[in-house]
């Protein structure tokens, strides 16, 4: 009885607390549409480049009229049996322009070579034998030639995600053997395709999620910690004794933030080395840039943290709320999935995640060495970030004074 | 010259949804003045001393501390402020409470150690100043709480009951310092719920559901009321506003 006594009281308690009553209806409730949604099992909208010089000629030895000309279009035909609900098909002209595109939002590029018709052709026949076929109305024989060098289709791929990178070989090989199965032959995928990883399949999946899962564990530590400092100080008094003596909000307010991303870079610090002395991530960039991209989001994360103290009445609502931000966070910002696969809407969120930005320019840095200029965009919009929060938290602090 | 009044409120008006906590409140106080502010639990003293620090903004009316309408930001350094709840770090020792609040008062560590002798001395504290808050007790954390209001010798000083929980000896000699620092120019304004505390101040403003049922000298309410003593004093008041309303 004594302890139907103490649940009917935790009841009653959560239930006059309109915001935590609120966040447990809705938590599992968002957490599953944001699975559903982002998950869907397969990859969409991978961007691939293609480059096709195929003139689209076969130049064939025929036992009725000697040698003729025909227009196939095989690596039209192929690009056509590219699955476009997996990949974002878009043509280029120049062959080194567009392969110095892969791994700059462009999983892949194919490069088809001025004679990929007529070598596919002529080796299908080598390989599977004479065959007829309609010619200007007669049917003709088409005798198998002399091997030809095989002049290779290009394709080069960034290797950067494994999973990523499978499921993109495996889109093109499902098109070549389409395309393939038209010419009868038994000519494999693979000898028509000169593959080059870009990073020669050196990366593993460990390493394409360890700048994400760092910045994770930034981010929860971070907002947390925080977050639940600014809350008791509030509840505690203290903030309101602080902020009625001779000192600004603004003063206040960065000597959290200083605070807290002196903690932060620590921590990052502490992820960075436990995780390439004790699993071999891949740690390829500079370790200043890696600093200025921590700093910056560290300082981002402080103000989201502060702003979410302003909405928490105590320290059990905050905990909520970083809920709420954390789950999204790990699952929207392109860690473990590609952003581009994720629906348009859900893309929206991403671009409002901070983690988005900072596992990105991580990413660039630790696995391909980029330096600060590949970075601006991400370090343009975690310093925005930065800016904009701590304005806002700023405002934050001075509020709570007066709602302490 | 006019005497200048220190504290001034005009007709503040506070809700809290439908509950007016204050309800048309007006009150002045001058300079080097200890005003008492009494009044039961729930009259509004909290609500009173947080609007007039600007902490709380009036539904209407006016707070002006100092000749500055508040809230303002150039009132802080002359400002004392202890809140009701004891709003100290329980995870820093009593000096480390101090330090940190000189030195946002901008006050120097030489001038921080000298003001906490003095205070912990007034609070009895002297001997605990390197122990951590949290394991003191609710009387003691209040005690600390004090020395941080005063630590940078303000000019205008609100103690939310300052010496709740306090024993009788300890709060004698808290209401010896007041009325000291009192005759320095410094005024102050004290809530408590002990009526009788109040006899110790210079004016008592009796408080209750928001209004101030009356303001003077503790000898001029006696008269007026025709009583003995302010506790009787204040059921009288209360009386004649329950009577009228």
């Amino acid at each position: 009885m004594t302890s139907l006594a103490v649940m009917k009281n935790v009841l009653r308690r959560i239930a006059r607390d309109i915001r935590t009553l609120a966040l447990i209806v809705i938590l599992p409730l968002f957490f599953v549409l944001l699975y559903g949604n982002t998950f869907s099992g397969s990859y969409s909208h991978l961007k691939v480049v293609v480059v096709n010089a195929d003139n689209g000629l076969a130049s064939v030895r025929t036992a009725e009229v000697g040698r003729v000309t025909l227009a196939v279009h095989l690596a039209s035909s192929f690009i056509d049996a590219l699955d476009r609900g997996t990949f974002t098909v878009v043509m280029a002209d120049d062959a080194s322009q567009a392969l110095s595109s892969v791994g700059k939002g462009v999983w892949a590029v194919l490069v088809f070579p001025k004679s990929f018709s007529n070598t596919v052709v002529n080796e299908a026949v080598r390989a599977g034998g004479a065959r007829s076929f309609k010619f200007e109305g007669n049917t003709v024989t088409v005798l198998p030639g002399d091997p030809v060098d095989v002049p290779l289709t290009t394709v080069a791929i960034d290797d950067s995600n494994p999973l990523v990178a499978q499921a993109v070989l495996a889109g093109l090989d499902a098109a070549f053997a389409k395309v393939l199965d038209t010419q009868q032959s038994s000519l494999t995928v693979k000898s028509l395709l000169d593959v080059r990883p870009l990073y020669e399949g050196k990366i593993k999946m460990l390493d394409f999620t360890a700048p994400g899962i760092i910045g994770f564990a930034m981010t929860l530590i971070t907002i947390m910690l925080t977050a639940m400092a600014v809350v008791r100080e509030r509840t505690g008094g203290t903030l309101t004794r602080i902020l009625i003596a001779p000192v600004s909000a603004w003063q206040v307010t960065l000597g959290y933030t200083m605070a807290f991303s002196l903690i932060a870079i620590f921590q990052a610090v502490e992820l960075f080395v436990a995780s390439t002395v004790l699993f071999h991530v891949r740690f390829v960039g500079s370790p200043v840039a890696v600093a200025l991209v921590i700093v910056l989001f560290a300082v981002g994360l402080q103000g989201i943290a502060t702003l979410i103290s302003t909405v928490s009445k105590n320290e059990a609502q905050a905990m909520q709320f970083v809920l709420f931000l954390l789950i999204p966070s790990i699952m929207l910002s392109g860690v473990f999935w590609p952003l581009e696969s994720m629906p348009a809407s859900m893309r929206l969120f991403s671009y409002a995640i901070p983690l988005t930005y900072a596992n990105s320019a991580l990413r660039k840095v630790m696995l391909t060495g980029y330096g600060l200029g590949e970075l601006s965009f991400e370090l343009v919009v975690l310093a925005a970030i930065a800016l904009v929060t701590l304005f806002l938290s700023v405002l934050s602090m001075r509020r709570q004074a007066y709602t302490a | 010259m006019a005497e200048e009044q220190v504290v001034r409120a005009e007709g503040l008006r506070k809700l809290f949804g439908k509950h007016a906590a204050l309800d048309g409140l007006s009150l002045s106080v001058p300079q080097g003045q200890l005003y008492g502010l009494a009044g039961p639990n729930g009259a509004g003293k909290t609500t009173l001393i947080r609007t007039l620090c600007g902490l709380l903004r009036p539904d209407e009316g006016a707070a002006y501390l100092l000749g500055w309408r508040m809230p303002n930001t150039r009132v802080r350094s002359q400002l004392g402020y202890m809140p009701q709840d004891f709003a100290v770090y329980d995870d820093l020792s009593v000096m480390q409470n101090l330090e940190f609040f000189g030195e946002l008062y901008g006050l120097r560590r030489t001038h921080v150690l000298g003001r906490a002798n003095e205070l912990l001395d007034l609070v009895q504290l002297n001997d605990r100043r390197r122990q951590r808050v949290g394991t003191l007790s609710g009387g003691m954390r209040r005690r600390v709480s004090l020395a941080i209001s005063l630590l940078h010798k303000p000019r205008l000083a609100f103690l939310d009951e300052p010496t709740a929980g306090v024993d009788p000896m300890l709060r004698r000699s808290f209401w010896d310092y007041f009325s000291a620092l009192a005759e320095q120019s410094v005024t102050l304004v004290v809530t408590t719920h002990l009526v009788e505390e109040a006899q110790r101040c210079h004016i008592v403003g009796f408080l209750m559901a928001g209004r101030l049922l009356t303001q003077g000298t503790p000898s001029d309410i006696l008269v007026q009321t025709k009583t003995t003593n302010l506790d009787d004093a204040f059921i009288a008041l209360q009386e004649r506003d329950q009577v009228k309303s």
